[in-house]
């Protein structure tokens, strides 16, 4: 059910795991309260290491996107949460949306568009200035 | 995770005749953890690894496995009966059947566990009757895994792995490894040319250089502080106001300065404010990239 | 199991000495006829030098089947070919040779010395079947060309035989710790004999005190008693071999 993730990417792995995880709950792909695979078998699975799965899921579950219920499994949250989440990433995306047509209109190509996000991401966001 | 590292190297010396293989090579392997480690060929990985196994002696420093040290002859057999090797070579006896291999190694482990010998056997597809010089690359490697992982060992060392195998068997060995290490909490070490499999399984890794560790930790914590920071100036770019701890590299070209970071971007970004850059760009670095640029020599 | 693995990396070895000694016997023991036909052609006075002296003795011995047996068989073919199986059992080891797993056996719980150990077993005992072996073969075939031969005899042999057979053996086994392929130490060990058995021809008054002596039982042929002092020598040198074997072996970085 869930992709292999990229390990060249630069994006740690268990990142990339908590994402689909994410994308899934959105999609209705798991639903809440549904059981998420084990770890040992996910990481059987996508053929990488049990540590990084115990991680994301480790964070998701502080995240609140699921729960880890001892000797049972990780299952997902059955409260709202996830709905917020599925909210907050339409609003999202609709600000990008936006945001990117408006580069392009003014000519910046898509790998500038895609440098300029990973530069505001990766740290220059924190000093809140405008890169020059 | 475990406290006491399962494998300790401090200051590790190996010297060939004229040749010093290793130059103080420092390296701890955490119990459980899936540690890779990288280097270019002849930089040490083969010679360190024989350490750790008792066939070859360091000229100095110390390397314990277990807490024993690998040196001492007793030490060494203990360390042997609770760890599992696997060679680049594949070396195994090629006049022996697939079946007589394994009966003669089980004879030495009295922990060998017969559930993960038939597990394998099927999993692999290894033919009882063949002798082993009859069988392809890939088969010997998976015979070799299976005597590795079938004798209850706590730690597996694994010099170069999936070296020439296709990839569709190199997925069918890191599984079984993953798999492995996470049912029975084994220790793996293995040393790789194959950094995208690397950074797949190993949640720690070590790059070594000439007989020295240049790189070393958590996998998560490299990609999470390794930054490639690319910065333009009006002038002549001021590359010396970068040198500091925690910078790899520098590189000049003219108005462009390409700084390395181990120590995430900030630093640099405030002082390239500072100077006033033009602009900056922040990318994240790859396994391959943090790889490349640490071995890589410019004198 | 490393009983086994050493039995399997020598078994066709101690197959073809078994069948070049056996074979040798036998061959010897049936020509006797013929040779005792001929005995009587050789002539008795003093002609020929040194080589015609030694043709005269072994004549003169071959008279007697018991004789003949020593000074054709032990005292000559047995020295050559005895050496050469005897160096052939002791090369390899069971780290010896690259290609048949060296570091696979030394990735296993077993220490270095009792690899050594277990294939100088091993070996030594191959060696002391095809000593025993091929002398019994003696008092078996001799009723064929319709002599006796002592079993006694036949084993007393057998015993000289093994004593400065493991000489060469570990000595064998020293060299194989040393080099990987499996040609060197033979090549050197038999060189080594050839050289031994040089200085035995030059110093004829050593002769006594070779190794050579003690392979052919001489002593046992002329008194009907065992060379104790050689056979002991023999068994100290052979010891001291394998034990730098086994120093070397645990030196080594592979």
């Amino acid at each position: 059910m869930l992709l292999r993730p990229n390990p060249a990417s630069g994006v740690p792995i268990y990142l990339q795991l908590m994402e689909q995880v994410k994308h899934a709950i959105e999609t209705g792909a798991l639903r809440p309260g549904e059981q998420l695979p084990g770890i040992r078998p996910l990481a059987e699975e996508l053929v990488i290491n049990a540590n990084t799965v115990a991680k994301a899921y480790r964070e998701l579950e502080h995240e609140g996107v699921i729960e880890l219920r001892h000797g049972a499994g990780a299952f997902v949250s059955a409260n709202g949460r996830p709905k917020k989440a599925t909210e907050k990433l339409r609003a999202g995306q609709a600000v990008v949306g936006d945001a990117v047509r408006r580069l392009r209109e003014r000519g910046v190509t898509d790998e500038e568009i895609r440098r300029l996000f990973e530069a505001e991401l990766a740290g220059v966001a924190k000093t809140g200035e405008s890169r020059g | 995770m475990a406290d006491a590292p399962v494998v300790e190297m401090v200051d590790l010396h190996k010297r060939y005749g004229a040749t010093e293989a290793l130059r103080g090579l420092t390296l701890h392997v955490p119990a459980g953890s899936i540690f890779g480690f990288l280097g270019r060929n002849g930089a040490g990985k083969t010679t360190t690894i024989k350490i750790l196994l008792g066939m070859v002696r360091p000229s100095a420093g110390r390397a314990t496995v277990f807490g024993l040290a690998a040196d001492a002859a007793s030490g060494s057999v203990e360390i042997r009966r609770r760890t599992a090797f696997v060679s680049d070579e594949k070396d195994l006896y090629d006049s022996m059947t697939v079946a007589e291999i394994i009966r003669f190694t089980a004879g030495f482990f009295p922990r060998w566990r017969d559930d993960l010998e038939q597990r394998y056997l099927r999993k692999f597809e290894l033919p009882p009757d063949r002798k082993v010089k009859a069988l392809s690359r890939g088969m010997r490697t998976k015979l070799a895994l299976l005597l590795s992982l079938s004798r209850g060992a706590e730690l597996l060392v694994l010099d170069e792995p999936t070296a020439g195998l296709d990839p569709a068997m190199t997925e069918e060995v890191l599984q079984a490894l993953v798999g492995h290490a996470a049912r029975e909490g084994m220790t793996i070490f293995f040393s790789s040319h194959q950094i995208t499999e690397v950074e797949q399984i190993a949640d720690a890794v070590a790059i070594i250089d000439r007989g020295r560790t240049v790189v070393s930790g958590a996998l998560d914590d490299l990609r999470e502080n390794f930054r490639r920071v690319q910065l333009v100036f009006d002038g002549e770019a001021p590359a010396a106001a970068f040198e500091a701890p925690g910078i790899t590299r520098v590189r000049r070209a003219g108005r462009m300065l390409t700084v390395l970071s181990t120590a995430g971007a900030e630093p640099i970004l405030d002082r390239a404010r500072a100077l006033h850059a033009v602009s900056m760009d922040v990318v994240p670095v790859t396994l391959k990239e943090i790889f490349l640029e640490s071995v890589t020599t410019e004198e | 199991m490393l009983w086994y693995k050493s039995w399997r990396d020598t078994r066709w070895r101690f197959f073809v000495g078994l069948g070049v000694l056996m074979l040798s016997g036998v061959s010897v023991v049936l020509i006797y006829p013929r040779v005792l036909a001929l005995v009587p052609l050789v002539p008795s006075s003093d002609v020929g030098g040194e080589v015609g002296r030694r043709i005269r003795e072994i004549a003169q011995l071959s008279r007697e089947f018991r004789g003949y047996i020593w000074a054709q068989w032990f005292h000559q073919n047995v020295r050559q070919e005895w050496t050469v199986v005897s160096a052939l059992l002791g090369t390899g080891g069971l780290v010896a040779q690259g290609s048949t797993g060296a570091l696979f056996t030394l990735s296993l719980p077993v220490s270095r010395n009792r690899l050594v150990a277990v294939r100088a077993a091993a070996g030594l005992a191959e060696l002391l079947v095809i000593a025993v072996a091929a002398a019994l073969l003696l008092p078996i075939i001799a009723p064929a060309v319709g002599e006796r031969y002592a079993v006694v005899d036949a084993l007393a042999h057998a015993v000289c035989m093994f004593a400065a057979g493991a000489v060469f053996f570990s000595l064998a086994c020293l060299l194989s710790t040393s080099f990987d392929d499996p040609w060197r130490p033979l090549l050197i060990a038999v060189v080594a004999a050839a050289v031994l058995a040089m200085c035995e021809t030059v110093l004829r008054d050593l002769q006594p005190y070779s190794v050579f002596a003690v392979m052919s039982g001489d002593v046992y042929f002329r008194t009907g008693h065992l060379p104790w002092v050689g056979i002991v020598a023999s068994a100290a040198v052979s010891a001291s071999l394998l034990l730098v074997a086994t120093v070397n072996l645990a030196r080594r970085d592979f």
